[in-house]
């Protein structure tokens, strides 16, 4: 078993590691320091802009035209966060009848003294059970063609994770 | 299985034990002070195919070895249809259907990843993080036996909501004990996953003991086990009375730390348990190998393999071991050749040990049909502790031969690291084409995380 984690194990560390940083400029051996040794920065990294913590953070492929309307097409690549916290808006991936599909989370509450913050839709996502006091939860397509999908149990609804960004070709 | 029994939850039997404990630790919240904690991955291979295959998700499920040889990871649903684990495939294929039994081959780009961020996950709760396999780490914990479980909390919740995976954690004074907990806290959901062995009742910890063999006991293998029984010392109870020091005279000293462990005394390091005693590269053909030639080729692959390990790690060794095997099922002639080779002096170097390797060919038969083979690099010390004096140039034996020095392991494991591993090889590994005894995975999930062709996919229909 410590083998195949040998083997296989800094796969996942490629992604979003950001180099070492400065100390660079301070190195040159001459007496002629760089002019720019006091501005030095480092290169834009993308990884570092779009992942927030690489442990919870996938990539998947969007196959549909349901969330056209969103900006997120067809072939597009999603950058989803699995740690973050679903809320009404929230473009999330769902688990529906053991597939994933991406739609937008809506939540409606019923009367006021409701926490917004309280999520019932946090089964796989959080620890706390999310004692529901939402009235209605749907997951809505950004494209008329495609009706909204009824939440009946909200409690038993899995959100696999929300959506960041979307990476798409143009 | 004495480990589901229910001897929890705390409060259920409270009675003071007249006899005197082992146990070296009484008190049931304690001071500060830190723990051991063993996390790791239920049915790890099954749960990272479920993480992205939802459709898995309460169905029986089994993962098999390399080449689809055998069973190595079983879903509770697949345990439940009575599959032994290291059940051979061809043995339970033809049921497969009418159990509606799910199966991958072992999609190791997949778990690499997902152990790398369970393990970055754990990083991040400890200051001193042990990696002990795949799906498996010890954990140094601080605080009070109440603060150390709410860190296990935090943990198991932490990686399940990031990765999807489900852990146990057994928190303990010691990894002897904190094995004990993690698989009590799998056995009885109680614990909800998370065992601190002080803060379980000391009556009920000591029936646990009582009811496991010493086999149950980290490290503890069979042929001890003999040994003891014959002396009467059968449950980990007895192993955790027995005298220290009788233990080390009749066994070993390796024996003694387990049994100081079970009293609570820290005493295996994490150098003694994660041991970089060894490097082994070996796989079972996809079809059975019988030729010289192709022999020599698998060996050039495997020791390769091999130097590249030792060179990620920084390694290098003195002693190689060669071997074949023919398959155990096999009603032809069976062969089960091996050789070991010291090695002239350290090295890592992929040409000085495929060389080596390649001095098994004069035990293989010809038209025997082997379906395994591997490389073992032991005696290993950090490389640059001893430079290696034979390196290839100066071999004699090379001959005119290209000068491949001892630069050639970091050079090729470099150009490997960012071209594809099968890009560059020596010699008979050199090969892209797949060879048909490279592995067989029929049955393979995508490499979701690890390859953008294999991305999963997410329905906007």
């Amino acid at each position: 078993m410590r083998e195949v984690m040998d083997e296989f194990g800094a796969s996942g560390r490629a992604l979003g590691r950001p180099a070492p940083a400065a100390a660079r400029a301070e190195l040159m051996p001459s007496g002629f320091a760089s002019p720019a040794q006091d501005w030095f920065e480092d290169r834009i990294d993308l990884n570092r802009h779009l992942i927030k913590d690489i442990t919870s953070t996938y990539i998947v492929r969007v196959s549909g035209h349901a969330m056209d309307g969103a900006g997120i097409s067809d072939g597009d690549e999603l950058i989803v966060d699995r740690a973050l916290h679903p809320r009404d808006g929230s473009v999330v991936v769902a688990v529906l009848d053991g597939e994933l599909i991406v739609r937008r989370l809506r939540i409606t509450h019923s009367d006021t003294s409701t926490d917004p913050e309280t999520s019932p839709t946090t089964k796989s996502n959080s620890t706390d059970p999310g004692d529901g006091t939402a009235a209605g939860v749907a997951l809505v397509a950004a494209s008329s063609a495609y009706p909204p999908i009824p939440v009946p149990d909200p409690d038993g609804l899995v959100i696999w994770g929300v959506a960041t960004r979307c990476l798409h070709r143009v | 299985m004495a480990w589901s029994s229910g001897v929890w939850p705390p409060g259920a039997s409270t009675v003071s034990d007249p006899e005197p404990s082992p146990l070296g630790r009484g008190p049931v919240t304690g001071p500060v002070t830190s723990g051991v904690a063993l996390v790791d991955v239920n049915n790890f291979y099954v749960s990272s195919e479920r993480a992205f295959d939802p459709s898995l998700e309460g169905r029986p499920l089994v993962v098999l070895s390399n080449n689809d040889g055998c069973v190595i990871t079983r879903s509770a649903e697949a345990k439940v249809l009575g599959i032994p684990m290291g059940a051979p495939w061809f043995q339970i294929a033809g049921q497969a259907k009418n159990w509606g039994l799910q199966v991958r081959s072992s999609n190791y780009e997949l778990y690499g990843d997902m152990s790398a961020r369970v393990m970055e996950v754990l990083g991040r709760h400890t200051t001193d993080l042990e990696i002990y396999s795949i799906d498996e780490a010890f954990l140094t914990l601080h605080g009070t036996h109440r603060a150390q479980q709410a860190t296990g909390r935090t943990i198991k919740a932490t990686v399940r909501r990031n990765t999807g995976l489900p852990v146990c954690v057994g928190i303990a004074p010691t990894k002897t004990l904190a094995k004990l907990a993690n698989r009590w806290a799998k056995g009885n959901p109680h614990f909800d996953g998370v065992c601190h062995w002080d803060l379980v009742p000391q009556d009920q910890r000591r029936a646990l003991l009582r009811r496991l063999k010493v086999t149950d006991v980290w490290g503890v293998g069979t042929r001890n086990a003999a040994r003891l029984n014959a002396i009467g010392i059968d449950t980990a109870w007895d192993l955790a009375a027995a005298d220290p020091v009788l233990i080390r005279k009749r066994f070993s000293v390796v024996l003694m730390r387990t049994v100081l462990e079970l009293q609570g005394t820290p005493c295996i390091t994490s150098s003694e348990s994660t041991g970089n005693e060894q490097v082994l590269f070996s796989r079972s053909f996809a079809t059975p190998v019988t030729t010289l030639d192709g022999m020599q080729q698998a060996l050039s692959v495997y020791a390769q393999g091999a130097a590249s390990r030792l060179a990620r790690k920084n390694l290098q060794g003195r002693v190689l071991t060669a071997f074949a095997g023919t398959s155990p099922f096999s009603t032809g002639t069976r062969s089960a050749p091996s050789i070991c080779i010291p090695l002239p002096a350290h090295t890592a170097n992929p040409l000085e040990l495929t060389r080596a390797a390649h001095r098994l060919l004069p035990l293989i038969d010809e038209g025997v049909s082997y379906i395994r083979a591997g490389v073992i690099i032991t005696d290993l010390q950090p490389a640059g502790t001893q430079d290696s004096l034979l390196t290839l140039d100066q071999d004699p034996a090379a001959g005119a031969g290209p000068a491949l020095g001892k630069d050639t392991g970091p050079l090729l494991h470099q150009i490997g690291q960012r071209f594809g591993r099968s890009a560059i090889g020596l010699g008979h590994a050199g090969l892209k084409a797949g060879s048909d005894w490279t592995m067989k995975r029929d049955m393979l999930s995508p490499h979701y995380t690890t390859k953008w062709a294999d991305l999963p996919l997410v329905k906007a229909q």
